[in-house]
């Protein structure tokens, strides 16, 4: 019994030590702003961009743009791992599309892909379209490559061993290739994840279009930098829990990976 | 009816901008039903190439194998196989990779679990039921290895080097139970090895082969009584490694850079 409050006391150290340096970020935010050392108006302080967000939430507005650049997020980061997985999937099954894909693949690469922009509004409008489509092609080239990397070179032994144990030669993609090359897929979508939220945010402060980015570009117009913080505070919380449930994924499903098991 | 033949057997690895490798040139075997044949020979005489011939993985460049008067064309659950790196599923728990070759069969689970469970008790790993691969040591991970192979009940084993990754005593008692397991399911065994005692100790037969290009030098009757004093074992291994020797000391020409063949 008397263990129970001593783990209970290491639980509340781990915790506080693994997020010290952000309190101690937003405790010199406010310790500033407190002191008058800037014009508030350039950086409200902490309290007052919570008071502010407190009052907001009454208003629903906010709840209802956070939502949207939530669902504009997902949906791109959905369809970008669906058909990412598939067509890195394909390029690795099949010769002439690796023969198409892999130049097409390497020449995407380092596009800023947000530069499409422009052409995206003109083909599918100024609305949610246009936004998810920028988003999802910009993340959809990571979930490629990590996809057709992973699944391009598995361990020969695997698939000979599978095939001496019964299974088809056409059965192996499935049950040999893909769970080899998971570890490998599941990083490109970590990757793409917040890739997602960035792009959501910035195709809706081109484009206006509500949603947080739409938010903070409006609050910037009116000269209300408390809401820009604001803004900025979700995004970044939003991201936090997006990436954090992924990686919790991941280690649901590679519970049977060495990297999983080292202690940090 | 023989249960593998091999009948001129030539494996060539072409490169590019390179000769190309001779693996095996010309070689004939034959193995009856329930006999266990070790091969051994110098580091890239194509052993384990023979040994992926047999299992179907790779196709030669001449000759042909037939098991029990059927031409080999690909691999298949008759030839279970063991490799020197072990190769489990590491996604899958020890249950799971045992029972991998059943659930292939279309065999029901309940069964599935029954049969897996024999053979995990038998390779003594009872209690890792629920353990992944990379928790094991390489001596346990081999064992899943061997149950994996054995819960399928193929009709010949293939072994490439098992033991070759283990520690001295490791070995020693897998070597032991190896042999109390074919004793007891009577399997027609291909070992490839390069440890010459191994073989002796497990085998009837022993070929032992010339270095690259890969043919069979000789093939020595090393069928002992079950028991056998050591010194016979030891006697014999000292007969097949005096033949061996001067193939060894042919592969390893100093500057000849050899590799193991792909």
């Amino acid at each position: 019994m008397h263990a129970t409050p001593v783990l209970r006391r290491a639980l509340g150290l781990g915790v506080l030590k693994r997020w010290a340096s952000v309190i101690a970020l937003f405790a010199l935010w406010e310790g500033v702003c407190r002191a008058r050392l800037v014009d508030p108006f350039l950086l409200p302080a902490l309290s007052e961009v919570l008071r502010r967000g407190a009052g907001e939430l009454w208003s629903g507005e906010l709840v209802a743009f956070t939502a949207l650049t939530l669902y504009r997020t997902l949906a791109a980061f959905v369809l970008a791992g669906a058909i990412g997985i598939a067509i890195g999937v394909s390029m690795s099954l099949s010769a002439p599309l690796r023969w198409f894909g892999e130049p097409v693949v390497s020449f995407a690469f380092p596009i800023p892909k947000i530069a499409l922009m422009p052409i995206f509004v003109l083909w599918f409008g100024v609305f949610d379209l246009s936004k998810i489509v920028m988003t999802t092609v910009a993340a959809v080239v990571t979930v490629i490559s990590a996809t057709h990397l992973g699944t391009r070179h598995i361990d020969k032994y695997l698939l000979w061993s599978a095939q001496s144990l019964g299974t088809h030669r056409r059965a192996l993609f499935w049950k040999i290739v893909i769970p080899a090359a998971l570890p490998a897929i599941l990083t490109g979508l970590q990757i793409a994840l917040p890739m997602c939220l960035i792009v959501s945010i910035v195709t809706e402060m081109i484009t206006g279009g509500r949603g947080l980015g739409g938010y903070m570009i409006y609050a910037s117009r009116f000269a209300e930098s408390d809401k820009v913080f604001l803004g900025i505070f979700l995004t970044a919380l939003i991201g936090y829990v997006l990436t954090e449930g992924l990686a919790m994924a991941r280690r649901r499903l590679l519970a049977w990976h060495p990297e999983e098991t080292v202690m940090v | 009816m023989p249960h593998i033949e091999i009948v001129g057997i030539t494996k060539v690895y072409e490169q590019p901008a390179a000769p190309p490798i001779v693996a095996l040139d010309g070689v004939d075997l034959t193995v009856e039903h329930d006999q266990f044949v070790s091969l051994v020979g110098p580091s890239g005489c194509g052993k384990s190439t023979l040994l992926h011939l047999v299992g179907g993985f790779i196709s030669p460049s001449t000759g042909e194998i037939r098991i029990d008067g059927r031409p080999v064309t690909g691999p298949g659950p008759d030839r279970g196989i063991v490799f020197q790196n072990f190769a489990l599923f590491p996604w899958l728990t020890v249950r799971g990779n045992v029972e991998y070759g059943l659930a292939e069969k279309g065999i029901p689970r309940r069964e599935r679990r029954k049969v897996a469970q024999h053979f995990i008790d038998m390779v003594k790993l009872t209690g890792f039921e629920e353990v992944y691969p990379h928790r094991l040591s390489g001596g346990m991970q081999q064992r899943v290895a061997l149950a994996r192979m054995l819960a399928c009940d193929p009709q010949i084993l293939l072994m490439d080097e098992p033991f070759g990754a283990l520690d001295a005593q490791t070995r020693l008692i897998l070597q032991e139970e190896l042999k109390e397991i074919w004793r007891q399911a009577r399997k027609t065994v291909l070992f490839v090895t390069h440890d010459v005692r191994e073989a002796v100790f497990l085998s009837q037969r022993v070929v032992v082969m010339t270095a690259r290009p890969g043919r069979i030098k000789e093939i020595v009757d090393t069928d002992l009584p079950a028991d056998a004093p050591r010194l016979a074992v030891d006697a014999l291994a000292e007969d097949i490694w005096a033949t061996l020797r001067e193939e060894v000391l042919k592969a390893v020409v100093p500057g000849d850079r050899r590799e193991q063949a792909p």
